[in-house]
């Protein structure tokens, strides 16, 4: 039997070079598989994640101040590219008072028609947030509320903790700009403009 | 004379008696309370499963549907978590990466600490709109 099939099989010393062979690829193909792994590892770890996010708004006027609180707040920041993007829902900002959330909602956001308030932008000065040489992120974007995109500058406070990305800050929109319209008898107890507050806390996504 | 003091007399009896009654009104409006998600009625019951599936086949539907309204959503606990001292807690959905995430009314704090990972559980709350997940706020346990 072995000498019949003996023809066909490579002789002694080929097989063993078709060893080294294929050992050769073998350890080629677990060190690109290795590469590629760590290379899809680091950049997956380059995306970091909130759902909680925090954002609140408050509004003062000598005759009343409102406040709203959002906590659930979904933002993903990609540390690669610098791209922050940001989504809430508008009928998750808690008041204290429940006719001015009735207010909020139906009268000036319209949340049923517009429920969702997004923000796309981007860390223009990446590379000396990454490096912890400035603490402070300028994000330059495109802020949609009530429909309305408008171009927003906003610094935010960027520190970066083991595996956390937190950007806290604040920034002031007018209400105006984006075609919220506030009746007469309300004028006085609404500011003109808001003071917008948010925390971010990303961990990485997977 | 005398009838004039006294029509002047009655009318602004009247005038302070509306003025009070649309001062109580105001108020009562003013001080409106929020719905109390613990004594109200759900408009609808259903499973994270089917919650979730409604918003991901059409999300516009699903608002129109269920913003606002008092959910009542039987589902498995995915996590347990807590910010600012109200716990959070996520019904997870089998074979996928979305949830839904139901924001506690702090009166629930205990209750949760009695809760675990893996239990099935049915919540109450308000729905507030579809991100990666479903929103729920003011959330109580209902079993």
């Amino acid at each position: 039997m072995h000498r019949l099939f003996a023809g066909c099989y490579p002789g002694q010393g080929s097989n063993q070079q078709l060893k080294i062979i294929t050992s050769k690829m073998y350890s080629r193909f677990i060190v690109l598989l290795v590469f590629i792994s760590c290379n899809s590892l680091l950049f997956s770890q380059e995306k970091y994640l909130t759902r909680q996010g925090e954002v609140s708004f408050y509004s003062h006027t000598p005759v009343e101040d409102i406040k709203a609180e959002n906590k659930q707040v979904l933002s993903i920041v990609d540390l690669a590219s610098g791209e922050v993007a940001i989504n809430i829902l508008m009928k998750s900002f808690l008041f204290e008072k429940a006719l001015m959330q009735e207010h909020f909602n139906e009268n000036y956001v319209e949340s049923d028609k517009f429920p969702k308030a997004t923000f796309t932008g981007k860390i223009n000065n990446l590379a000396e947030v990454l490096s912890g040489d400035n603490h402070v992120a300028e994000v330059r974007g495109r802020l949609t509320i009530h429909g309305i995109t408008k171009p927003v500058e906003i610094e935010a406070k960027a520190n970066i903790e083991g595996d956390k990305v937190i950007l806290k800050g604040k920034f002031m929109i007018a209400v105006a700009d984006y075609d919220i319209k506030i009746p007469a008898i309300v004028r006085n107890n609404i500011a003109r403009e808001v003071e917008v507050s948010f925390k971010l806390e990303h961990l990485p996504y997977n | 004379m005398n009838s004039i003091k006294r029509s002047v007399y009655i009318s602004g009896i009247i005038i302070a008696a509306g003025i009070l009654i649309g001062a109580v009104i105001f108020m009562k409006q003013y001080n409106k309370p929020h719905t109390d998600v613990h004594s109200a009625d759900p408009d609808y019951t259903l499973t994270a499963t089917s919650l979730l599936e409604v918003f991901k086949t059409d999300e516009t539907s699903a608002n129109s549907l269920y913003l606002d309204k008092i959910l009542q959503v039987e589902g498995v606990i995915k996590d347990i978590s807590a910010v600012d001292g109200n716990s959070i807690i996520t019904l997870g959905v089998e074979n996928s990466g979305e949830s839904i995430i139901c924001n506690m009314y702090p009166t629930e704090n205990k209750k949760v600490l009695g809760l675990h990972k893996g239990q099935k559980i049915t919540v109450k709350g308000i729905c507030t709109g579809f991100l990666l997940d479903v929103i729920l706020v003011r959330a109580v346990i209902s079993s």
